[in-house]
């Protein structure tokens, strides 16, 4: 079960280039228990619009896809459930927080839940649980929305998908326009719901320190192709990212420019900033 | 007296928690200033006071001789130009010609000259056969290729990014970056607020908010050997400089620190 492209590929129309291609032939799964999965590619590279497809907010033009049992193709079929889809699969989108827009907290969360036909009831029960998931406390539930600082926004608006309970959560650049402390403690946060709930969680980023920190897939998309999956530091290992106009970890930067400064043989694939100094006072004759 | 000059200035939004406090602060002409804070720390707020979006609570800005006051407000409107995080939130025009003369129409400047810059400073921001796209049909990059052009082609001669590469991929990004150092050599006056402690280094000084003051304004170098700053102000170090700092000064460790502050340092 969970979501299995197909031969995937995705066209519009586009003014400026006739018919543009946004995904190719993508065939790719994604299991729904456990994983935690880094989606990567430069701007236009079509990592929105495969998310989308994850939760069948568009269809493919060509290729199938697999949700949960349910087939989707180019043409809607009256058979399938859209709406438990969106309930099996929730999207988070870039800057979430500028989507709140009840005047409290509490409100917000239910949004979503109420529209799965459950009672007021529940659904408050609900928004008390996935707000505590996010790590706020119920003193936050009566607060108007508003007035809380960007990256409480960002947790409340990702509390209003956590409270519909998906069993995969796909989240769009969740970290941008946080500073480094805010960016840690929403990764952590991630990590942490993965671990407990078992929930399938995939997360758009151009941060590569946070690529290899924290995941053990990575998909990489290059002009609408899917070019690789798998483990980062085999992505790491390749010399082709600077080709698809991607990044190289910190780390690996750092130590590699020792390596060549000081004809060094230091190990260059450390993940934290510990780890890499470790490996200095090894390699380095320290 | 300094090109731009802030003086005990404070903000709040709503007369109680104060944003901006004691803010003192001179940039030179020419200068390319980072600006570094956690999130809330007033960064942005301080960009919007500088072109007179916001008024200070107390305390005054002066620019270029000029004090900023209502009637000076669109005088001075003139020298700034702001770049935002968000390239599609700043879009007016139809096309991106439209886009580049929006500013120029509202200084009233004549036909002529305004297609002959419009020309001009597409070419200058590699824009040049864009000019009769459609902005949402660019990379983000390239819009804001074109907002700087919209601002140059004002003449301005201050610019204020603000988080103006958070939302671009590390290709566009860099692009943007090697596109500002050029500004910056000919001489504009560079404000950049940032998260990125990579992308502050590139700049003369970096200027340090913490909780709505100033924590630091110093030298990009000599602030950078100062961990406590940004301990402080919940900020993080180059990851070469983390490095550099942990290591002992003896033997090996001496020249593998001074290769580390090498490598963090190069511009």
């Amino acid at each position: 079960m969970g979501i299995r492209f197909n031969q995937v590929s995705y066209e519009y129309p586009s003014f400026a280039e006739g018919l543009y291609s946004a995904i190719r032939n993508i065939n790719l799964e994604i299991t729904e228990k456990n994983e935690f999965i880094a989606l990567v590619g430069h701007t236009g590279s079509g990592k929105s619009t495969l998310a989308k497809h994850m939760n069948a907010l568009i269809f493919p033009t060509s290729g199938s896809l697999e949700i949960y049992g349910n087939i989707i193709t180019a043409k809607r079929n009256r058979k399938v459930k859209y709406n438990s889809i969106r309930k099996k699969v929730g999207l988070v989108f870039q800057f979430p927080e500028y989507q709140l827009f009840e005047e409290t907290v509490e409100k917000d969360i239910m949004f979503g839940p109420m529209n799965f036909k459950i009672t007021q009831e529940e659904a408050k029960k609900k928004a008390k649980e996935a707000l505590n998931l996010v790590g706020l406390d119920d003193s936050y539930l009566s607060r108007n929305p508003y007035n809380l600082s960007g990256g409480e926004k960002k947790r409340v608006s990702i509390a209003g998908i956590l409270a519909m309970d998906p069993d995969i959560l796909i989240l769009d650049e969740p970290t941008s326009g946080l500073d480094p402390a805010g960016r840690r403690v929403l990764m952590n946060l991630f990590q942490d719901i993965n671990k407990k709930t078992g929930k399938t969680i995939v997360i758009i980023t151009h941060d590569m320190d946070l690529v290899y920190q924290y995941f053990n897939r990575v998909l990489v998309l290059n002009d609408g192709n899917l070019i690789f999956d798998g483990e980062p530091e085999k992505l790491f290992r390749s010399e082709d990212l600077i080709k698809y106009h991607l990044d190289y970890p910190n780390t690996i930067k750092v130590l590699s420019h020792l390596n060549k400064e000081l004809h060094l043989n230091l190990n260059i694939y450390q993940k934290t900033l510990e780890e890499a100094l470790e490996e200095i006072k090894r390699g380095g004759l320290l | 007296m300094s090109y731009i000059e802030i003086r005990d200035l404070d903000f709040s939004y709503n007369g109680k928690k104060k944003v901006l406090e004691s803010i003192n602060l001179q940039v030179e002409k020419g200068e390319w200033i980072a600006c570094l804070g956690h999130n809330g720390s007033g960064k942005s707020t301080l960009a919007k006071a500088l072109v007179g979006l916001l008024e200070p609570e107390l305390g005054e800005i002066e620019i270029d001789g000029l004090l900023l006051t209502e009637e000076t407000a669109y005088e001075i409107r003139k020298k700034i130009g702001i770049v935002f995080q968000n390239p599609d939130n700043q879009f007016v025009g139809v096309t991106v010609r439209d886009d580049i003369a929006f500013g120029m129409e509202n200084l009233c400047v004549p036909r002529e000259e305004m297609i002959e810059k419009i020309d001009f400073y597409a070419k200058k921001v590699n824009m040049l056969d864009f000019l009769d796209k459609e902005p949402t049909n660019l990379s983000g990059g390239q819009k804001q290729q074109v907002a700087i052009a919209g601002i140059l082609a004002m003449q301005s001669e201050i610019i204020i990014f603000d988080e103006a590469t958070s939302m671009l991929d590390p290709f566009s990004r860099e692009e943007l970056i090697k596109y500002i150092r050029t500004l910056h050599k000919e001489g504009l006056t560079i404000i950049m607020i940032t998260h990125d402690i990579n992308e502050a280094l590139l700049a003369d000084k970096i200027l340090v908010l913490n909780k709505g003051k100033i924590e630091a304004f110093e030298e990009t170098e000599k602030i950078m050997k100062k961990r406590e700053v940004f301990v402080e102000s919940r900020l993080e170090l180059p990851i070469a400089l983390d490095l550099a700092n942990a290591l002992e000064s003896n033997g090996n460790a001496t020249k593998i620190r001074k290769k580390l502050w090498e490598y963090a340092l190069t511009k």
